[in-house]
């Protein structure tokens, strides 16, 4: 009981210096930094919630990225439909394309399961690079600028992005604790940790991993249109970036994967490493950044595959410990 | 027009050689070790990067350079078994995909750090040299590689079925358990599998120089090439990566020819999405994994 109002305690102190935050921020510079961590710590969230409780290891995840980006792009280019609306329509678009995605890829198990969802995802990416017509080809578009139009998601204030990201992932971690507390939460670690014994106790396996891959899918898609309203430009490069996928799950598997706060704490721990290295060496030495990463990816896999948030609860565990127990009686 | 697709055919065929070596060594490892080589594409890049510098340091001939480059990657393979892979054996998925993954990333972007972006050939004298047979145009630089290419695959068929340590390897992919009954030692036998399967990452390195671009990326190509092949001859199966390989490299040299330059990949994909729909267990059947 103590522990628990020590954690809503701690919640909702972060919570206030979270929303204070850009207030006492002066330079735009590291605010940007913190709307990376928010919008990648919510794309982690998003995948962990696939990747995480029910191990299925997505490097796709870009694919609804970019359905979620060109859905309300296109809506706002060419129909004048607010970004707004076109969010939530970019996600029931991923949502949608999750289905026969995940069905073609749900066939294979384990790697090959990985190894399918990078292939939809360059598919998705060479279609948005050939139909030109359609979609601005590879050239893409800039997102015309309004000025100050939170109706149409654009604002002069940086920090009006901040408070956006900040309400996805909110949302995103909302859902996974709902989820995670759930029937459907135990279910999806069953199927993680061995699927055929959680299909012989009678799990649904397909139709829960199908669930939670539109459930990812449309959140994802949600970061793919903040992303580009943020940036003001969409092409298919940019869109279905494979290193968004990569992030996506490398924040998860470092900060830990299957747990609440694993993805924020991973996206923290890398997004400040890279932008640390970014500041020290300057953007001049390309591929730094991911040496780093992948360095720390290895270094967390060959010695803490539980990651951050395992290696906590071990200190945790470790320090209810060692309180004094109490004396066995002499005998 | 039937000349137009004669050509495809063999361009295709020639490439599909190379396809073969990369995808062997994927299927190797996954038959005998359980584990998918996301790296294996990078060894070919680093096979490229080193006979390009014995080619403008020391003057060797790329493809002679195969005598360097196989045993040196053979090493590495040895290496990255006994310090990398054995530790995540036995555990679950996330480490066992994520580890070689890492070090794909790792690989590319130490690549990228070193030796920038830019593209990096090696000319040699028969680099534009060609056979003409009728209308026919046949590179000498591809097929040299083709032809090594099917001689190294005959070489690793004949080891695998005639050595006793090859036997042992076979014995070890069909069953771990029972092979260690045999007194077989599978982190020798592993060892083994993944030195060879990057020597013939190394080889494929050698072979592209002559008429292929050195690149940090390059190696990304032929990995996606190889996962193909290897789900579409049936995880495992030597002989199936072997066919679907070189089946691959005709789809997508007709690709390229017929519907246009860069769509060589999506047709690659396409089948790959198409045998997963159809037939996920592979061309030669057996179970999917």
């Amino acid at each position: 009981m103590k522990g628990k109002s020590f954690a809503a305690l701690a919640l909702c102190l972060g919570a206030v210096l979270l929303l204070a935050l850009p207030l006492l921020l002066k330079s735009t510079f590291v605010l940007d930094i913190f709307i990376r961590i928010l919008l990648f710590a919510f794309i982690g969230t998003a995948w962990n919630l696939m990747g995480g409780y029910a191990k299925q290891l997505s490097l796709g995840h870009v694919a609804y990225f970019g359905l979620g980006a060109y859905t309300s792009t296109i809506l706002q280019v060419d129909f004048d439909i607010s970004p707004w609306i076109g969010m939530v329509a970019g996600g029931i678009v991923a949502a949608l394309a999750s289905l026969p995605i995940g069905w073609l890829c749900f066939r294979l198990r384990g790697p090959y399961f990985t190894i399918a969802t990078i292939a939809t995802a360059q598919v998705l990416m060479l279609v948005f690079l050939k139909f030109r017509d359609f979609a601005w080809g590879a050239e893409g578009t800039t997102i015309p600028n309004l000025g100050n139009a939170p109706l149409m998601m654009q604002f002069e204030a940086k920090s009006a992005y901040y408070y956006v990201a900040l309400g996805l992932l909110a949302l995103g971690l909302a859902i996974t604790f709902l989820i995670e507390r759930s029937f459907i939460g135990y279910y999806l670690v069953a199927i993680g940790e061995n699927e055929d014994a959680a299909e012989a106790i009678g799990v649904d396996a397909p139709r829960m991993k199908r669930d939670i891959y539109m459930i990812s899918a449309f959140l994802t898609a949600l970061a793919g249109t903040f992303y580009i309203q943020y940036i003001y430009f969409i092409d298919p490069a940019t869109a279905f970036n494979f290193s968004i996928s990569i992030e996506a799950a490398l924040v998860s598997i470092v900060g830990g994967i299957g747990t609440l706060w694993g993805p924020v704490i991973g996206t923290v721990l890398l997004e400040t490493t890279s932008a640390l290295l970014q500041s020290w060496l300057g953007s001049r030495i390309g591929g730094i950044q991911l040496t780093v990463y992948s360095l720390i990816l290895m270094a967390v896999i060959l010695w803490r595959p539980t990651g951050i948030m395992g290696f906590l609860s071990e200190l945790h565990a470790k320090h209810l410990r060692a309180e004094p127990a109490p004396k066995p009686e002499a005998a | 027009m039937l000349e137009t697709l004669a050509q495809a055919v063999i361009n295709g065929l020639l490439i599909g050689g190379i396809y073969a070596l990369v995808s062997i060594g994927v299927t190797l490892i996954f038959g005998v070790v359980k584990i998918v080589n996301f790296a294996q594409g990078e060894f070919v890049m680093i096979g490229m990067y080193l006979s390009f510098f014995l080619a403008t340091q020391f003057a060797v001939d790329p493809v002679v350079s195969l005598v360097i480059t196989m045993p040196v990657l053979f090493s590495v393979g040895v290496l990255i078994q006994h310090f990398l892979i054995r530790r995540v054996l036995g555990q679950n998925d996330m480490p066992q995909i994520f580890l070689t993954f890492a070090l794909s990333l790792l690989l590319v972007n130490l690549a990228l750090m070193l030796f920038s972006a830019n593209y990096r050939t090696v000319h040699t004298w028969y680099s534009d040299e060609a056979l003409h047979l009728g209308g026919l145009y046949i590179p000498l630089a591809k097929l040299f590689a083709f032809a090594l290419a099917m001689v190294l695959s005959a070489a690793l068929w004949a080891f695998l079925h005639t050595t006793d340590l090859g036997k042992a390897m076979r014995a070890a992919a069909q069953n771990r358990e029972v092979a260690q009954l045999m007194g077989i030692n599978p982190n020798r036998v592993f060892c083994v599998a993944l030195g060879v399967a990057l020597a013939l990452a190394g080889a494929a390195g050698s072979l592209l120089m002559p008429f292929y671009p050195a690149y940090p990326l390059v190696g990304q190509v032929f990995v996606l090439m190889a996962f193909v092949a290897v789900v579409l001859g049936t995880l495992g199966n030597i002989l199936g990566a072997l066919v679907a390989s070189l089946m691959m490299g005709v789809a997508e040299s007709l690709g390229i020819q017929f519907i246009g330059a860069d769509s060589g990949l999506i047709v690659v994909f396409l089948m790959l999405l198409l045998t997963l729909a159809l037939r996920p267990s592979g061309l030669a059947g057996g179970r999917a994994r």
